[in-house]
């Protein structure tokens, strides 16, 4: 590919003030190799278009500020080069620039991430240390470096949305706790200062929170610090059941597999339903049952027992009582 | 070409038709699949949470199953490719973690080495069979048909898993799959999109706006036909279309089958044959 070349970038603009909805502009630019999506937004708006609006602010990875969607994946205006897009977008020469999802577009590509704001908020997204704020500042409250590493990845977290914007549950229901607060969570209750881990994780339970995660791994993809959220997000999960917090549909749901693969070996889908939702919840799911006997789709009561079943009982309490004593 | 064969839980269950299908052309296409029935479920994508030792414990003895039987591991769902990639990624990174799981093992005569690969139906055809050994096997092609691909998330997402496959944002295997049958493939945004499969039961309202957008998007891009390589996505898919339609304001349906399926009907089976009269939607409405 050569290394100056025209380059058109087709651009969702949306002026709420005037605009019934969000429209492309293309802007045609000569661009030499090495400029990054930022500063090529930054050339239009200076040479262009000034109504052009876009935010940023450090231009080099750190503050997460300049996240938008290119060529469809969100990720960061000013880590991301132009000609490193070229190769992957559809029509030859064009890069699509567009909002980040699932927030409310301001203007352009500034979208309002204030209710994120709100849900990091709500999830006490912060250190509740156990020392007296009156006493703040007098004596240290030291994080050993083996106390640090499980959360070393998490602080990595920059809060540039790119999860928040990929995520599909997120799509489908805007309460929903979203990537990024869950990562956040993560790393507060596994900081060695921080009291409030009980309360908070109770929280992360509740609808909207954690049980809701689809493990579509977009976040995990899509995270511009390649920081592995869906470890934070099962270790939220696994913290439940350490808390003892089991009593909603998630945990009853996700410990079945651990109950079945003890009891025969494989899955007992017939009563899978039943024991997730109990036999209130159960009612809702007559239709679908209905729906799949009619068509002879019944899962076995009694699925095939591995012959060896006897001998992965064994195995798995045996893995269950060493992982106790170790604890 | 013999591959120790995974059998996911729900092919012997809700989609046994999956399985019927995949046993009907193992034949035509030359590929001996040897049934483990002696595999545990693969933790269905939640077991590494509620207890991370005994998920990679269980699933190292499943892969130590293929191993023992000196083949490598297909499987035709992507959450047990995930679960058992996910517990080989540990193993084969982690010698520590290889050695405390083999302790485990020994009493039960079995051993992890990391000898077999673990594999997919829809990798096996890219990668193993071919697609113009496929193409050269095809009786009846699948002229004028329009299939949507839908690859579901475990076969692409987390893709340091998958080595250099797909790319997860513009996958490609399927849509080849669907050339070399002599079918339309239909570009459509949503081909790498989630199901919804996961929160079913947890989150039902949600499942069914993830799967609804799906189901739209393949039927405004015209599909004849979905096709996954994945029983959950077929399940979430077919199972609950009328509902998921609805919650998009839709009435219009799209038959969902199975990648078995697929290459069934291009193999000259009838779709009775290939169980297509057992999903839950069987015709195209606009």
């Amino acid at each position: 590919m050569e290394d100056r070349k025209q380059i058109t970038f087709n651009v969702l603009c949306f002026n709420p003030e005037v605009d019934e909805k969000a429209y492309f502009k293309s802007y045609d630019v000569v661009l030499e190799k090495g400029i990054t999506v930022l500063r090529a937004l930054n050339y239009i708006k200076d040479h262009v278009d000034q109504t052009l609006t876009h935010r940023f602010f450090c231009q080099a990875g750190i503050c997460g500020s300049c996240a938008i969607r290119i060529n469809g994946v969100s990720k960061l205006a000013c880590t991301t080069q132009v000609w490193d897009e070229l190769e992957t977008c559809k029509t030859k020469d064009q890069i699509i620039v567009e909002p980040l999802n699932n927030f409310k577009v301001i203007r352009d590509l500034v979208v309002d991430i204030d209710p994120m704001i709100a849900k990091l908020k709500k999830y006490k997204s912060w250190v509740v240390p156990m020392v007296k704020d009156e006493d703040l500042g007098k004596k240290e409250c030291d994080v050993k470096p083996e106390e640090f590493e499980p959360i070393n990845a998490a602080t990595d977290c920059i809060l540039c949305a790119s999860c928040y914007s990929e995520c599909t549950i997120t799509e489908a229901d805007r309460h929903y706790i979203s990537p990024l607060v869950i990562l956040r969570a993560y790393r507060m209750n596994m900081d060695t200062r921080d009291t409030a881990g009980e309360e908070r994780t109770r929280l992360l339970q509740e609808d909207h929170g954690i049980w809701d995660c689809t493990h579509c791994y977009r976040c995990v993809e899509a995270c511009v610090k390649n920081i592995p959220i869906m470890e934070a997000i099962q270790g939220v999960r696994h913290e439940t059941f350490e808390r003892g917090m089991t009593n909603t549909a998630g945990a009853r749901h996700a410990k079945i597999f651990l109950d079945d693969v003890k009891g025969g070996g494989r899955l007992k889908e017939a009563t899978l339903p039943l024991r997730t939702l109990g036999p209130i919840g159960m009612i809702g799911m007559i239709p679908f049952a209905l729906k799949m006997g009619a068509k002879g789709r019944v899962p076995p009561i009694f699925p095939h027992k591995v012959s060896t079943h006897r001998e992965v009982k064994t195995l798995v309490e045996q893995v269950e009582k060493e992982s106790k004593k170790k604890d | 070409m013999k591959f120790a064969y995974y059998i996911s839980c729900i092919n012997e269950g809700m989609t046994k038709e999956l399985d019927i299908a995949l046993n009907l052309l193992k034949k035509d296409l030359g590929i001996e699949l040897a049934r483990m029935e002696e595999a545990t479920c693969c933790g269905g994508s939640n077991l590494e949470f509620v207890h991370p030792d005994v998920a990679v414990v269980n699933n190292a003895r499943n892969i130590a199953l293929a191993e023992k039987m000196g083949l490598d591991m297909v499987t035709t769902c992507n959450t047990c490719l995930l679960g058992l990639l996910e517990a080989k990624h540990k193993l084969d990174h982690d010698e520590a973690l290889k050695a405390k799981v083999n302790r485990y093992l020994k009493s039960h005569k079995l051993e992890y080495k990391g000898t077999s690969k673990v594999t997919h139906l829809l990798w096996v055809l890219n990668e193993d069979y071919g697609l113009d050994k496929l193409k050269s096997k095809v009786k009846k092609p699948l002229t004028g048909l329009k299939i949507a691909p839908f690859y579901g998330c475990h076969i692409l997402r987390p893709s340091h898993l998958f080595g250099q496959r797909d790319n997860p944002y513009a996958p490609r295997s399927l849509d080849l799959v669907i050339e070399a049958l002599g079918g339309e493939r239909i570009e459509y945004e949503s081909k790498t999109k989630c199901c919804g499969f996961h929160t079913m039961l947890v989150a039902p309202e949600e499942s069914l706006k993830v799967a609804g957008k799906a189901l739209v998007d393949a039927v405004d891009n015209d599909a004849d036909y979905i096709v996954t390589p994945c029983p959950l996505c077929h399940t979430a898919l077919d199972s609950n279309q009328a509902d998921a339609m609805k919650v998009m304001g839709s009435s219009a349906s799209v038959p969902v089958i199975h990648l078995s399926q697929l290459i069934g009907l291009a193999l000259g089976y009838s779709p009775q044959q290939l169980g297509m009269n057992k999903h839950v939607v069987t015709s195209r409405s606009a």
